[in-house]
């Protein structure tokens, strides 16, 4: 799997670089905003990063509120959203995961820490595309379903059906084209006693009067 | 107090060794930046304590805390950091002594960082 792309937005360029360098070293791309403006475009493009490491304090929007911009466009796949700061209260890691943060790191970062959050988001991440690519096979399937579920016209006497183009066609290639159903050829009991059964006896005496024919 | 380096060696030899194989060194580029960056914001900072405009310098401190903490400046980190909470209560007490003493470490890390950087290159 192709790792993650990672945005650090930080109007301060000795963050941004230390904090850069630690999540290359990890092994992940890098993108860079200086400002809250600049980091808000980032996640708002047609392909936003994955993560994304959040200054609070920056010209222009503040971390919290690049968040709260961003949640209010109800992706299907959201970036991973880490505000990284140095502001340490708890009532601002309140206010921050309030504002639709996924995480709160304070600064300096300790680089092992960092990294194993940001490894949290991939994860996160990985699941939430998993469950979005579930959800889109389901809807088709479910789409498949509701073909099946229309008035179907059928012979009542061979018990083939009409299909779309206007052809008739045996229950089990209309089945086969319209679902995932496959068949499996077997008999009831009642065809049993009514075809199998005569033909076996037929098959029996034919042989016996066979057998008859050869001894004299 | 003042026998202890400046900058902590543990976070100078964790910055040193993000440097990926054959590129430049990481920690000599971010020291660089912090000289770069920084004495502007010590300098805004002063103004602004002159000025009276104590939301500027708790601004002003709050970025050099940060930028002072991903260098290992513990000392200088913990004065933006005293500064930042006096600009939030708009508690003043000890904040003059504060400004200077900040002034001071600055000297005492530019300082480190220069003999640093002149043993790298």
């Amino acid at each position: 799997m192709v790792p993650f792309q990672v945005l650090v937005a930080d109007d301060e360029a000795v963050s941004r670089t230390v904090v850069g360098a630690m999540l290359k070293k990890a092994g992940y791309p890098v993108i860079f905003a200086p400002d809250g403006q600049q980091a808000f475009q980032a996640l708002d493009s047609d392909d936003p990063p994955a993560i994304a490491l959040l200054d609070w304090e920056m010209p222009g929007l503040q971390g919290p509120e690049v968040v709260q911009k961003i949640r209010g466009k109800q992706s299907q796949t959201p970036t991973y959203i880490i505000l990284l700061t140095s502001r340490d209260s708890s009532a601002d890691v309140v206010q921050g995961l309030r504002a639709g943060a996924d995480d709160y790191v304070t600064k300096p970062a300790n680089e092992d820490e960092l990294i194993a959050r940001v490894s949290v988001g991939a994860r996160v991440v990985e699941l939430q595309t998993a469950l979005a690519d579930r959800v889109r096979s389901l809807e088709e399937a479910l789409a498949n379903v509701k073909a099946l579920q229309t008035l179907l016209p059928m012979c009542a006497y061979c018990k083939s059906i009409r299909n779309d183009q206007n052809y008739w066609e045996k229950v089990e290639t209309y089945f086969t084209q319209h679902s995932n159903v496959s068949f499996t050829h077997s008999y009831c009991p009642n065809c049993y006693e009514r075809f199998v059964r005569p033909e076996l006896e037929a098959l029996e005496s034919a042989r016996v009067a066979q057998d008859r024919q050869r001894r004299r | 107090m003042e026998q202890r380096p400046a900058l902590d060696p543990a976070v100078l030899d964790t910055l040193r060794k993000l440097t990926p194989p054959g590129e430049p060194d990481v920690l000599t580029e971010v020291l660089k930046l912090f000289l770069n960056e920084v004495p502007l914001r010590v300098e805004r900072l002063r103004n602004a304590w002159a000025a009276g405009n104590i939301e500027e310098v708790r601004r002003a401190a709050h970025s050099l805390k940060g930028s002072a903490g991903n260098i290992g400046a513990r000392r200088l980190h913990a004065i933006c950091g005293q500064l930042d909470d006096i600009g939030k209560s708009r508690e003043l007490d000890g904040a003059a002594a504060l400004v200077d003493e900040l002034a001071a470490e600055f000297d005492r890390v530019n300082t480190d960082i220069r003999r640093i950087i002149s043993a790298a290159s």
